[in-house]
C-alpha cells in the first residue's frame, strides 16, 4: 500500500486540483475546454488506478470494512461519468432522443456545464479519496 | 429553466444521492438496530435526491419542485430537532446539523434549486397564453 500512499493518492489529489483550476478557467474562458478534456482523461487514469488499489486492499488489508470500502470504490467510479456531462446536451445527442424536455446546449454552454461539473466532481472525488486512504491505513 | 443550472443541479443531486445512498446502505447493513430512525431517514433522503435528479433530467418540474420543498422541510426539521431533542438521534443522518457533514450543501442546495424552479415556473406562466385572451381558433 506504500505505492498507493506515495504515488496514486497524491496523483488523484493533483488531478482533482487541476480539475478545479482548469474548471474555473473554463468558466471564464471557454476555449480552455480542450485542456479540461485532457485533465478529465488524466482523472480517469488516476481514479481507475486508485480503484485497482482499493480492490487489492479488500484482499490484503486486515480488518477492512467490506461494505464501506466497496461503497467508496463504487462512488469514485460512479463519479467519473459526471465529468463531461455537457455532452448530453449537445444537439447531436438531443437529436437521437425523442424526449422534448431534453436540454439542448450551445457549444459555450457545454463548456460551462463541463467546467461546473468538473469543479463539483473534483471536490467529491478528493473527499472520497481521502476516506479511501484512511480505510487503507495510509492517513488519519 | 436555464440549461446550465439544470445540468449542474443534476450533477449536485446525483453526487448527494450517491453519498447518501452509500452512507445509508453501510449504516443499514452494519448497524441498523443501533439507530433505525436516523438510518431510515438517510435512506429516504438518498431516494429523494435521486428522484429530484431524475425529475430535473426528465423535465418533471412539479415533481422536482415538490421534491425540493420536501427536502428543505426535512433538512430544517431534522437539523432543528437534532439540537432541540438530541436524545431522539442516537446517530447522525445526512440532514443532521443542517447537513454540516456535507458542507451544508443539503440545506443550501434546495434553496438554490427552488429559486431556479420557481423562476422557471413563473417564466412558463408568463409565456403561456392567457385563457381569456387566447385565440379560440
Amino acid at each position: 500500500m506504500e505505492l498507493y500512499t506515495s504515488v496514486v493518492y497524491p496523483a488523484v489529489l493533483a488531478v482533482c486540483a487541476l480539475l478545479v483550476a482548469v474548471g474555473v478557467v473554463t468558466l471564464i474562458w471557454v476555449r480552455a475546454h480542450r485542456v479540461l478534456k485532457w485533465v478529465v482523461g488524466a482523472t480517469y487514469v488516476a481514479v481507475l488506478a486508485q480503484a485497482g488499489f482499493v480492490l487489492l486492499g479488500l484482499f490484503t488489508v486486515d480488518g477492512i470494512s467490506i461494505p464501506t470500502t466497496l461503497g467508496y470504490f463504487l462512488a469514485t467510479v460512479a463519479l467519473l461519468p459526471l465529468l463531461g456531462i455537457g455532452r448530453l446536451g449537445t444537439p447531436d445527442a438531443a437529436a437521437i432522443d425523442p424526449d422534448p424536455n431534453r436540454p439542448v446546449l450551445a457549444p459555450d454552454q457545454v463548456a460551462r456545464v463541463d467546467a461546473g461539473a468538473a469543479i463539483i466532481v473534483a471536490i467529491a472525488l478528493a473527499v472520497a479519496s481521502w476516506r479511501i486512504t484512511i480505510i487503507l491505513g495510509g492517513g488519519s | 429553466m436555464n440549461p446550465i443550472a439544470r445540468l449542474i443541479l443534476i450533477v449536485l443531486y446525483s453526487i448527494l444521492g450517491l453519498a447518501a445512498a452509500g452512507r445509508s446502505t453501510v449504516q443499514i447493513l452494519e448497524r441498523f438496530n443501533e439507530a433505525p430512525v436516523p438510518y431510515t431517514l438517510s435512506a429516504i433522503s438518498a431516494c429523494l435526491y435521486v428522484l429530484i435528479a431524475v425529475a430535473l433530467w426528465r423535465g418533471w418540474h412539479t415533481v422536482a419542485l415538490v421534491g425540493t420543498i420536501v427536502e428543505l422541510v426535512g433538512v430544517i426539521t431534522v437539523g432543528t430537532l437534532g439540537y432541540v431533542e438530541s436524545s431522539w438521534w442516537p446517530d447522525e443522518t445526512v440532514w443532521t446539523g443542517y447537513g454540516s457533514a456535507y458542507g451544508w450543501v443539503p440545506v443550501l442546495l434546495p434553496i438554490v434549486a427552488l429559486w431556479f424552479l420557481v423562476r422557471a415556473r413563473r417564466a412558463a406562466l408568463v409565456a403561456a397564453p392567457h385563457p381569456a385572451t387566447a385565440d379560440p381558433a
